[in-house]
């Protein structure tokens, strides 16, 4: 077998009061692209831009007009272009009654509970890195950062989360 | 004792005494003082010495608007400048120096200055240190920084943190004067979100300087409700230091937080500051604006001790005036009007004010503080006196709407600049509109939330309670004409601008206000001209006899007071300075002797330590590794984009200078790109994976460059194709197995897949699958030698190249890092980044043959401009070092051998390595002709070291021109 | 550090693949009317959908007027 390696180092894990850091690793996520409609027929899904749809274990996050990812397993399609990005995304989970705080520090996005709720999710970025940002629950939240700046958003979020 | 400290009254904590340090010198004051109230407590009125002739100095105001009592705050090595003493907290164990005096403040030995006063007017710095050369200024102006200046910071590296954060908000409310209050009083439990920032650490501002117990007890109702409501923010020691587009407010809490706040709609309640009279040795310490006089007595219960004398050209300093009577002052009036209100005389009479109508000051008298005034006007008088308070009008604070683009308009009633038309969801109201009464403020506070709820489709609530408030004076002003030739009478008191100095530009041509400006230096120090803008502007006017308005105003730019540099840096710096990327093998180089290297925003792997100490040891054995054995190098970082669709292949043909629309599937070809304007974008390798599927590899530098420039031109362009594009750099990994012993290896670290010659040859790709992780195995070569690229998804690439460097140990695999990398290709001729600046065509480097003449590729008809096409253009060439022992430089500048060697000439080296096969100095450069002038000898110049070496012009193949090593 | 970047004036016509002479293509390369006041141009959201978008913008005020696909 073949090692698998987390740009983390693995077993990643940050806690302080209010707040716990941790990688959620091992997701797959596909990203299928193709004209709006054939994609979301193909997808079963309607896919509005901002809050999450699931559907059968799946969890469906639209990007843009003609891309669509999916976190799980993957879907047949016959006309969609299908890129399996899993490696290329590291998942940091952010949770706690500090979690809202900290993002706040990082991103121009209004993450309150009224603007930022279960489902929804934005991307912007952090440190100067392109996230997406997915709120999971009240207090908690999934960051899918890009593999080469993984380590670099997690110290961010770190140093974010001591200035609070 | 020019101030004496009341009993009782202030606002203040007499149970609380708080312990600082002034020039080293113990002091005590109390819990609500700033340190300004707690100097003059002390009695401390010199505070500091001007800018450049050094004059004693003393308080001035009470707020923002402060030039003079700027302090070093801090201890050694970490102190900070020109902070403003009349709006710093006074906190226990706080040390304060003054600034710009030497040895002493009372004996500054600089104050020689002065004597010079008549040299050292507008213009000085331009007229005085011309010399013949250059170098004359190089001269002076570390003496003038010397002599000249404010605060000197400290040297140390700060320990305080600077956090930043982000916040949203419908309303903005900038000020917690009697406008920003009523307000957001007016807002509270609307429900709409309201952010009120108040750069004091007091809330109320000019309620805080009133002894008016109506609208004290409406102030203190007023914040017991908003402190309850739930949807307002209420911030203190809040200052907004910018406004950007889109409503963006850059606010600097505490010395510790900057909040980017973005609003909905924004309220200026930011008030309106006094302005000076000027006349003679107006800047003597002790004289002071009169609404600071009010501020120190009902705020900081500081009182004149013996006489005060108040000049005016206004009805506003009679409140002040009244005030301080009150609590038993002694206070005469200088009133520059004849004609002055029944009401006010009426009032002074009954209080023991004696008012002298039609009265300037004609001069001030006092050694280092003022003792005595002399009137002008009908009576001429000498007064004895120890504070002096003056009043030359009022200036709304229109900084931050003029910031956000509304140009402020004169409104000659009130004699002041207010705020011009205003955009879409910004209402003023108060003083910085030009209305100064209190009723007016609390009114139009009021008003504007109405407009702002209104705005937001909410609906307004119950009008809010009105304080009873005698009704608003108007100011009733006369403007001063200020004597024009005095040369002590100031204007701009921190950058020392006489009205002498605004007389003597507009004398030599400087009659706009943008020039006065930067001839005189008036309105250019750390207050922005608080004080001065408006008083130069009406002088200005008068000097050209045009109307104010006519004169216009300078830009107001941020920050609004003085901000470090650490508060606008936040946490961005040191590693936190720019995001790292790291390849997936980071880990790996780092615990098996790779000394890294930045590469933009990589960390890469620039030469392990098996191979050497230094890098200059250690890429020349790399290299021979790689020319004679085998090698293993991490080329992750390289731009990977996956290209899919059923149009996949006529994109490609479209953008490459070569054709891909006939590539076979599983082949690679090496293309180029061109930007629309005929030069070289970028190169790398695409392999045709399916009839709609490829795989591009760009360069390192340029993968986010041709990734945006790729889908522009779908998106915007192209719409009609059906290709999609996506960034697989990071998705990928890879690693570069290069070496005459390759195969060996490859073929041990894959028993199960065919990888012989005929298999896998030259340029072909395969995708196999190693223990179910999918592999794509490249043929291909950057070094020149027998190579593959192996990629397969980053969560694997660490495992995988460990995996077939156990495989390749017995062959003598080890890794080798970017210098070799970057070196071996030289030899081969390759162009990289260091060629690929985007200046250069591709006849320029050689490639012209890659263009294809069967289809039309981006870039193709402006490459063909007759400037691109000619032969005297720098082209490629190999260059050969003749003289050993020398050194070759990247970046010498190329002369023909019987060239002057000056200026700019025929070209220069871009590329230099060892060649371990020719076992000389070899480069890559580009010169003008080009191979034209193969074999000819050439000097390569390095002036920055003095060198100059000989070199012969050979073609860029250095080794194995027939490809015999790529196709074994 | 913003999340978009600048596309330039989009009311150009690109001439097709193929087509235009040089005088066609230097101007569209190299000539823009640069207003001062609405400017219709491209802008991408890189560090968000990738998404290329024509906006109207002021080039004076920096107010946006609308955007379009």
């Amino acid at each position: 077998m073949l090692d698998q390696h987390s740009p983390l180092g693995g077993d990643a894990r940050f806690e302080t009061t209010g707040l716990t850091m941790r990688e959620a690793g091992g997701f797959m996520l596909i990203q299928y692209s193709g004209p709006e409609r054939v994609l979301l027929r193909e997808l079963s899904v309607e896919a509005a831009f901002g809050k999450n749809e699931k559907s059968e274990g799946r969890t469906f996050f639209r990007i843009n007009s003609a891309q669509i990812w999916v976190i799980g397993k993957e879907l047949e399609t016959r006309h969609s272009s299908i890129t399996n990005l899993s490696s290329s995304r590291c998942r940091i989970a952010l949770f706690g009654e500090k979690a809202r705080a900290v993002l706040q520090v990082c991103a121009a996005v209004d993450f309150s509970r009224a603007s930022f709720a279960t489902g929804a999710y934005v991307m912007t970025g952090i440190h100067h890195t392109p996230v997406l940002v997915h709120c999971t629950g009240p207090e908690s939240f999934h960051i899918y950062a890009m593999r080469s700046f993984a380590l670099s958003v997690w110290e961010w979020l770190i140093d974010a989360a001591s200035g609070l | 004792m020019s101030f004496r400290r009341l009993t009782s009254g202030g606002r203040l904590d007499r149970d609380k005494s708080v312990k600082f340090r002034f020039n080293g010198k113990r002091l005590k004051g109390l819990s609500g003082d700033t340190l300004a109230s707690a100097l003059l407590a002390n009695d401390r009125l010199l505070v500091g010495r001007s800018f450049k002739y050094h004059r004693p100095r003393g308080i001035v105001g009470a707020g923002v608007e402060e030039p003079n009592a700027l302090f070093t705050i801090g201890k050694d090595g970490t102190e900070q400048v020109n902070v403003i003493g009349t709006c710093l907290e006074l906190t226990e164990n706080l040390r304060a120096k003054s600034q710009n005096a030497w040895p002493a403040l009372s004996f500054d030995l600089r104050a020689v200055n002065q004597l010079f006063a008549p040299i050292f007017g507008a213009g000085f710095y331009y007229k005085t240190f011309m010399g013949p050369r250059l170098k004359s200024w190089m001269f002076y102006e570390p003496h003038i920084r010397h002599a000249a200046g404010l605060g000197k910071t400290g040297t140390q590296g700060t320990a305080a943190r600077h956090n930043t954060r982000n916040a949203f908000s419908d309303v903005l409310i900038i000020g917690s004067g009697p406008a920003g209050l009523a307000a957001a009083l007016a807002l509270a439990g609307t429900g709409v979100s309201v952010t009120l920032a108040e750069q004091d650490f007091e809330l109320g501002g000019s309620i805080l300087s009133s002894q008016n117990e109506n609208l004290l007890a409406w102030r203190e109702a007023t914040l017991a409700t908003l402190n309850r409501a739930e949807n307002l923010r209420l911030l203190t020691r809040a200052t907004v230091q910018g406004l950007f587009d889109g409503n963006q407010a850059i606010i600097a809490i505490g010395g510790t937080m900057v909040e980017s706040l973005r609003a909905r709609t924004i309220i200026f309640a930011t008030g309106a500051v006094e302005r000076p009279l000027v006349f003679d040795d107006n800047d003597l310490p002790g004289v002071m604006l009169a609404s600071a006089l009010r501020t120190y007595a009902n705020r900081f219960a500081l009182l004149p001790s013996k006489r005060c004398i108040i000049a005016t050209n206004n009805d506003s300093a009679y409140e002040t005036a009244f005030d301080l009577v009150t609590l038993g002052a002694t206070v005469m009036i200088a009133d520059e009007r004849n004609g002055i209100a029944g009401e006010l005389l009426a009032k002074s009479a009954s209080l023991g004010v004696v008012v002298f109508a039609g009265s300037s000051i004609a001069a001030v008298a006092g050694k280092r503080r003022i003792e005595a005034v002399m009137l002008g006007g009908p009576h001429h008088v000498r007064l004895s006196c120890d504070l002096l308070g003056m009043s030359g009008g009022w200036s709304p604070l229109v900084h931050l709407t003029s910031q956000v683009g509304s140009k402020p308009q004169f409104n000659p009633s009130v004699q002041a600049f207010v705020p011009g038309p205003l955009a879409t969801g910004h209402y003023v109201a108060g003083a910085c509109n030009g209305s100064f009464g209190t009723l007016a403020a609390i009114n139009t506070g009021q008003a504007q939330a109405s407009a702002v709820l209104a705005a937001l489709g909410k609906k307004a609530i119950n009008k809010t309670d009105v304080p009873p408030l005698e009704a608003d004076r108007g100011l009733a002003i006369l403007p001063s004409v200020s004597p024009s030739k005095s040369r002590f009478a100031f204007v701009d008191f921190q950058n020392d601008v006489t009205a002498k100095d605004i007389a003597q530009a507009r004398d030599e041509g400087y009659t706009n206000i943008e020039h006065l400006k930067r001839y005189t230096t008036l309105g250019m120090g750390t207050d922005q001209g608080k004080t001065s803008n408006i008083n130069a502007l009406a002088m200005l006017a008068n000097l050209r006899d045009v109307p104010i308005s006519q004169v216009g105003t300078t830009t107001f730019r941020p920050p609004f007071t003085p901000l470090t540099v650490g508060a606008i840096v936040g946490r961005s710096l040191g590693q936190h300075f720019r995001p790292t990327r790291r390849s997936p093998l980071h880990d790996w180089h780092e615990q098996n002797g790779a000394t890294m290297i930045d590469a933009g925003l990589w960390k890469r792997a620039w030469y392990y330590n098996w191979a050497g100490k230094t890098p200059h040891e250690a890429y020349l054995k790399e290299m021979e590794l790689v020319r004679h054995n085998v090698g293993l190098s991490d080329v992750s970082t390289l731009g990977k984009i996956d290209v899919q669709g059923k149009d996949a292949a006529e994109f490609l043909n479209r953008v490459y200078v070569n054709g891909f629309a006939k590539l076979a599937v599983g082949r690679a070809r090496y293309g180029v790109m061109l930007n629309d304007d005929g030069l070289v974008l970028d190169d790398g390798t695409t392999s045709r994976i399916s009839e709609t599927k490829f795989y591009m590899t760009t360069t390192t530098a340029q993968a986010g460059e041709v990734m945006s420039w790729l889908e522009y031109l779908l998106q915007c362009h192209w719409p009609d194709l059906d290709v999609h594009v996506t960034s697989l750099t990071d998705e990928w990994g890879g690693m570069a197995l290069s070496g005459p012993n390759a195969r060996q290896v490859l073929e041990r670290a894959f028993p199960e897949e065919d990888l012989s010659d005929s298999a896998l040859p030259y340029m072909a790709v395969k995708d196999i699958e190693y223990e179910k992780v999918p592999i794509r195995i490249l043929r291909l070569s950057f070094s020149g030698e027998l190579g593959y690229e192996i990629h397969c998804p980053a969560n694997f690439t660490q495992g995988l190249w460990e995996h077939v460097l156990k495989m390749g140990a017995s062959a003598g695999l080890k890794p080798y890092g970017l210098e070799a990398l970057a070196s071996l290709r030289i030899e081969k001729g390759h162009v990289a980044g260091l060629e690929l600046d985007h200046r250069n065509s591709l006849d320029d480097l050689g490639l012209g043959k890659m263009a294809s003449s069967k289809k039309s590729f981006v870039g193709d008809t402006l490459r063909m401009r007759e400037d691109m096409m000619a032969p005297e253009r720098w082209s490629l060439v190999g260059l050969e070092l003749l003289e050993p022992g020398k050194k070759l430089r990247g970046g010498a500048i190329l002369f023909a051998a019987k060239d002057e060697i000056k200026g700019h000439g025929r070209g220069y080296i871009t590329s230099v390595t060892w060649s371990t096969d020719l076992q000389i100095y070899v480069a890559l450069g580009l010169y003008q002709g080009g191979l034209a002038h193969e074999n000819e000898e050439i000097i390569a110049a390095f002036p920055l070291k003095n060198e100059k070496v000989r070199l012969r012009i050979v073609s860029p193949h250095f080794i194995d021109r027939e490809g015999t090593r790529l196709n074994a | 550090m913003s999340e978009f970047r600048y596309g330039g004036d989009a009311t150009k016509k690109r001439p097709g693949p193929g087509a235009g002479g040089l005088k066609v293509w230097h101007e569209y390369v190299f000539t823009f009317d640069n207003p001062k006041g609405p400017h219709e141009e491209f802008w991408q959201h890189t560090l968000g959908c990738r998404q290329w978008f024509k906006l109207k913008r002021n080039t004076a005020t920096n107010e946006i007027l609308g955007g379009g696909a």
